[in-house]
């Protein structure tokens, strides 16, 4: 079977890209390892998305049902059940799948668009000393229980992480018959909306820790008790702020992180911070023809810059497929500089058809007010004033293709303005 | 009096409103409407799952229209808990009209083929 | 009644049933946890080391030479995973050349074959990513690393092939003797009656040996070893064990890589009183990134995917008993089976059969050689690959897709002479949860099979243990 273009991973991002990609002349297949389209969208059902690409505030299934039904409405090809094993490049990708219905077989594939989303950062990964108990999860898995199987995953609740999945699992807990009894944040502040902490915690009266870590978990078969630490400058707990909680359930929300796992042997270039490919501004790898968007490319804020940024990824892998674009284009890096931490895409490649690129953001920490500079040989090119920049909103800026040279890189800076 | 942070932008204004409604601490008017909303009538969004005979689907996710009064939302949630839904549901049918009186409706999110 | 009642289902336990049960004799194996192999046997290192840190003329040193050859045969017999890594001791500096040279002479000593003393060039060809600061190094080439849980199953499936029983949920709780014979109380309630005991409780095997001795021979000492797990994305970096010099305490702070590609950082060592503490520390992370830095610079960090401890049954007797009680000569004890525990397994239970067992045994005429493993489908050749699935369409259906384990995987894993309906068991026996996202994606959907497979609600599964189901329905009263 030959493809013009495979999207692996049939979550918002998926949808998006292959909405993107459309055209009626282009062989095209979304494959999908889940039951059902729509990914981690199906779970998420509360409000909060929709705003900016539909101009209406939307749960999370809607939200998806619309994706889903403009590409039934093109009868775009998907395959549900699948999951791929494996995928190499030689001419073109050959991807290997495996599925109940079709047993093993393989596709190839002229371009593939990566959209696998994330994973949730677990546990073992951030050094939690104790017992090892059941009754940690993420807050995820225990969103997906709850929503989509109707079981509750503790009674007595301790959440670790204050951003928007912790907040939203600290109500949706505590609405279904449980006790959370509080949520902790090892930074000074929360990552989340600030509506999700009135209304998810201020409305039940649910304690919020920041400055906080989880510093000892115990129970022998399930848990029974942790312990929380308030922290210093550096993150290292400090004694005698032990509090303890008798609890039987410790959620975490400690962090999503880009699932690339499976493309590792195809050896494309990452990126130390996001932890996922290195792109240009076509969202094309290190490896040509294989493009990454949406939360598999770097974690997004709101599903709506998600769908956004994959349409546009989607359109571009169109495009190059229509040009039959030469891969050794020129390119320059971008750089991110004070204040920032990583700037999307990393590297800009010199094509005929590009006009405007969008750089996307996220600062080091929370600024009042700033003036954002783009830099090329020592020289500001491009400057925009911005009020209330925080690490937890990517922010975005779209650059003139023709104010920028060929013959450095760019330097991203954010100027912060004392008052 | 009360303090209360403000939702309606990403500033977030902590806002005091006294017993008489004098407000003071926001930035702009959109707050006085809300520090007042939340001092009379505080009002909110729910959503929630109800159970479904549906194996493949066991829960059906469901939203309000409009935000119910913050002191029925436990009332509310009890009463949808008691159903099961048993025939099929598109995206927007009402599944519950005007809820414990709040002149609010109950609108299922999701689809259900049983 | 029983010729023999074996104690412990780890390691030990396991391939000591596997040779008895090709003799004439009726075989019980008590296990006290709801799934076989626990304790030590899921906690380790997984090296079959070549025995350089031993004292030589110790039944250690002995019985460690010995079983790191018979893995060879143990690989062909059980279909186990062996990774023949070798391995390397490393000297930091000039100054442990002479300690180097020591456990040279010590090898030599204790007949380990292959040794040699490599040069700082021939280290960094082997091991790039070790420091280049490292002088030199004891090459050892008889070191390998195994798949300690699945050794421990196909030696517990070829005995229970062979006609032994294994009893799960047998706590013993008091043992009595008369008439020639044991009495071996299990729970509080059951009795059964056995001409000989075979103990191999590990960390508990003083509390077993104190039920029928009145002077105690030896007593344990519980040491536990906190461990990192890398993912298996780190596959390659190292290809050898690699120890630093040893120290009083034991090998020190290793760099080992693990059959299906992960690397394990560790252990740690500390003396602690409670045999059930499994707590991972704070001081305990701390020791391992700090000691394994003298290693290597390259390693990374970022791609630990959990932690988890071990306790080791050291015993006050410094070697390994294992001797027929005076008191009662019908009772073997297999104790202080501490490091190199797993590398000698298959030469203690040759050892206790030949020369500590009061009886000349006679083997069965006919055996049952062929044994169900847990070979995973995509461990398959592609030829393989292509028959099963044609059979077992449920191989399609990749359930953990971060250690690539099928539906059928997991349906073979419940249904298995050995298997289990519990989710630490499917685990343990398909890997079902242990790779990088530990269970995020799978674990909901391991929990639907078995439910589907036994008969039973979500509700009612058990992480490990009896009533450790983690799913409660939702109340319908707020």
């Amino acid at each position: 079977m030959k493809k013009d273009i495979v999207i692996i991973g049939g979550g918002a991002a998926g949808l998006a890209a292959a909405l993107g990609a459309y055209d009626p002349s282009l062989d095209m297949l979304i494959i999908e390892r889940g039951a059902m389209l729509g990914g981690i969208l199906g779970q998420c059902i509360h409000h909060g998305f929709g705003l900016e690409v539909y101009k209406e505030e939307l749960t999370g299934p809607e939200f998806a049902n619309k994706l889903i039904q403009e590409c039934h409405e093109k009868k775009i090809p998907y395959v549900l059940d699948t999951t791929v094993i494996d995928i190499e490049k030689k001419a073109s990708f050959i991807i290997l799948l495996s599925s109940i219905k079709d047993g093993l077989y393989h596709i190839e594939a002229k371009k593939v668009i990566l959209t696998t989303g994330c994973y949730e950062r677990t546990r073992g990964a951030i050094d939690i000393p104790g017992d090892r108990p059941k009754g940690i999860m993420p807050a995820g898995s225990a969103q997906r229980y709850l929503n989509m199987e109707g079981y509750l995953v503790g009674k007595n609740i301790f959440i670790l992480g204050s951003g928007d999945i912790g907040l939203i699992m600290a109500r949706r807990m505590t609405l279904e018959g449980a006790k959370v009894h509080g949520v902790a944040d090892i930074m000074p502040y929360s990552n989340g909306l600030t509506r999700n902490i009135v209304q998810c915690l201020d409305d039940y009266q649910i304690p919020l820790y920041l400055s906080h870590t989880v510093t000892k978990i115990e129970g022998r078969e399930r848990l029974e008790r942790i312990t929380i630490n308030e922290v210093d400058q550096n993150y290292q707990p400090i004694i005698g702020t032990e509090k303890t909680f008798e609890v039987d359930t410790l959620l975490l929300s400690i962090g999503l992180i880009p699932d690339v796992k499976l493309f590792n042997h195809l050896k494309f270039d990452k990126h130390p911070i996001t932890k996922s490919a290195i792109v240009n501004q076509h969202y094309e790898s290190s490896i040509k023809g294989l493009y990454v968007c949406g939360n598999a490319l770097h974690v997004h804020d709101l599903v709506d810059w998600v769908v956004i940024e994959s349409k546009h990824c989607g359109s571009q892998a169109k495009m190059n497929l229509i040009h039959n674009q030469n891969d050794t284009l020129h390119k320059i890096d971008v750089i991110p500089k004070d204040h920032i931490r990583y700037v999307i895409p990393q590297l800009i490649s010199f094509d005929e058809y590009s006009e405007t690129i969008e750089l996307k953001f996220r600062s080091t920490k929370k600024i009042t007010e700033g003036t954002l500079e783009i830099i090329q040989h020592d020289r500001v090119i491009y400057s925009k004033k911005m009020k209330h920049v925080v690490p937890a909103e990517m922010k975005h800026v779209h650059l003139p293709f023709h104010m920028i040279q060929k013959d450095a890189p760019i330097l991203v800076s954010m100027k912060e303005v004392c008052s | 009096m009360k303090t209360l942070t403000c939702t309606v932008c990403p500033v977030g204004c902590q806002i005091s409103i006294t017993n008489d409604l004098s407000i003071s601490g926001n930035q702009c008017k959109r707050g006085e409407i809300y520090a007042r909303q939340e001092m009379t009538d505080p009002r909110r969004m729910i959503t929630t799952t109800l159970k479904t005979i549906s194996a493949s689907c066991p829960r059906l996710s469901v939203k309000t229209n409009n935000p119910v009064p913050k002191d029925k939302i436990f009332e509310c949630l009890h009463m949808l808990h008691s159903m099961i839904i048993t025939k099929n549901v598109k995206i927007g049918d009402i599944i519950v009209k005007d809820i414990l009186n709040t002149g609010v409706d109950i609108i299922a999110t999701k689809e259900i083929n049983i | 009644m029983k010729d023999y009642v074996i104690i412990g289902s780890g390691i030990i336990g396991s391939l000591i049933a596997k040779e008895l049960s090709k003799y004439q004799v009726d075989i019980m194996v008590l296990e006290k946890e709801n799934d076989v192999v626990n304790g030590q046997t899921v906690a380790n290192s997984a090296i079959i080391h070549a025995g350089y840190d031993l004292k030589p003329g110790t039944l250690k040193a002995k019985l460690c030479v010995k079983g790191n050859a018979m893995y060879d045969d143990l690989e062909k017999e059980l279909s186990i995973p062996l990774l023949k890594t070798g391995g390397l001791v490393v000297a930091k500096n000039e100054k442990e050349l002479d300690d180097l040279k020591r456990i040279y002479d010590q090898a030599i000593q204790n007949g380990i074959k292959g040794v040699s003393i490599i040069n700082q060039e021939t280290l960094r060809k082997k091991e790039p990513h070790l420091k280049s600061s490292l002088v030199a190094a004891l090459d050892l080439p008889t070191t390998k690393v195994t798949f300690p849980w699945q050794v421990a199953m196909a030696a517990l499936t070829f005995a229970k092939a062979n006609g032994a029983q294994i009893k799960t949920n047998a706590k013993v709780t008091n043992i009595t003797y008369q008439n020639g014979m044991f009495q071996v109380e299990i729970n509080d309630e059951e009795w059964i009656e056995t001409k000989h005991i075979i103990s191999c409780a590990g960390v508990f095997s003083d509390h077993i040996a104190r039920m029928i001795e009145g002077i105690m021979p030896y007593q344990i000492l519980p040491r536990k070893g906190e461990y990192y797990v890398l993912d298996k994305r780190v596959k390659g970096l190292f290809q050898h064990v690699i120890y630093p010099l040893p120290n009083k305490k034991g090998k020190g702070v290793l760099i080992v890589p693990q059959t299906h590609g992960n690397i394990l950082l560790g252990p740690t060592s500390t003396d602690i009183s409670d045999k059930e503490d499994l707590s991972t520390t704070r001081e305990g992370y701390q020791y391992i990134r700090e000691e394994v830095i003298h290693l290597s610079d390259d390693i990374p960090f970022e791609e630990i995917i959990r932690s988890f401890a071990g306790v080791r049954a050291k015993s006050t007797y410094e070697d390994f008993y294992i001797k027929a009680s005076k008191k009662y000569p019908s009772f073997y004890h297999v104790a202080g089976i501490d490091s190199p525990g797993l590398t000698a397994a298959p030469a203690i239970a040759s050892y206790l059969i030949e020369h500590i067992l009061d009886e000349k045994l006679v083997l069965k005429k006919h055996m049952n050689l062929e044994i169900q493993g847990f070979k995973l489908f995509h461990e398959h050749n592609d030829y393989d690959k292509k028959a099963l699935i044609q059979s077992y369409p449920k191989h399609g259906h990749i359930v953990c897709k971060c250690e690539c384990v099928t539906e059928q995987d997991i349906i073979d894993a419940i249904s298995h002479p050995i298997g289990s309906d519990t989710i630490k068991g499917i685990k343990k026996r398909v890997r079902a949860g242990s790779g990088l996202c530990q269970g995020g994606y799978c674990e909901h959907l391991v929990l639907k099979i078995i439910a589907r497979e036994t008969n039973q609600d979500v509700t009612k599964i058990n992480y490990a243990s009896k009533n450790s189901n983690i799913l409660n329905a939702i109340d319908e009263e707020i």
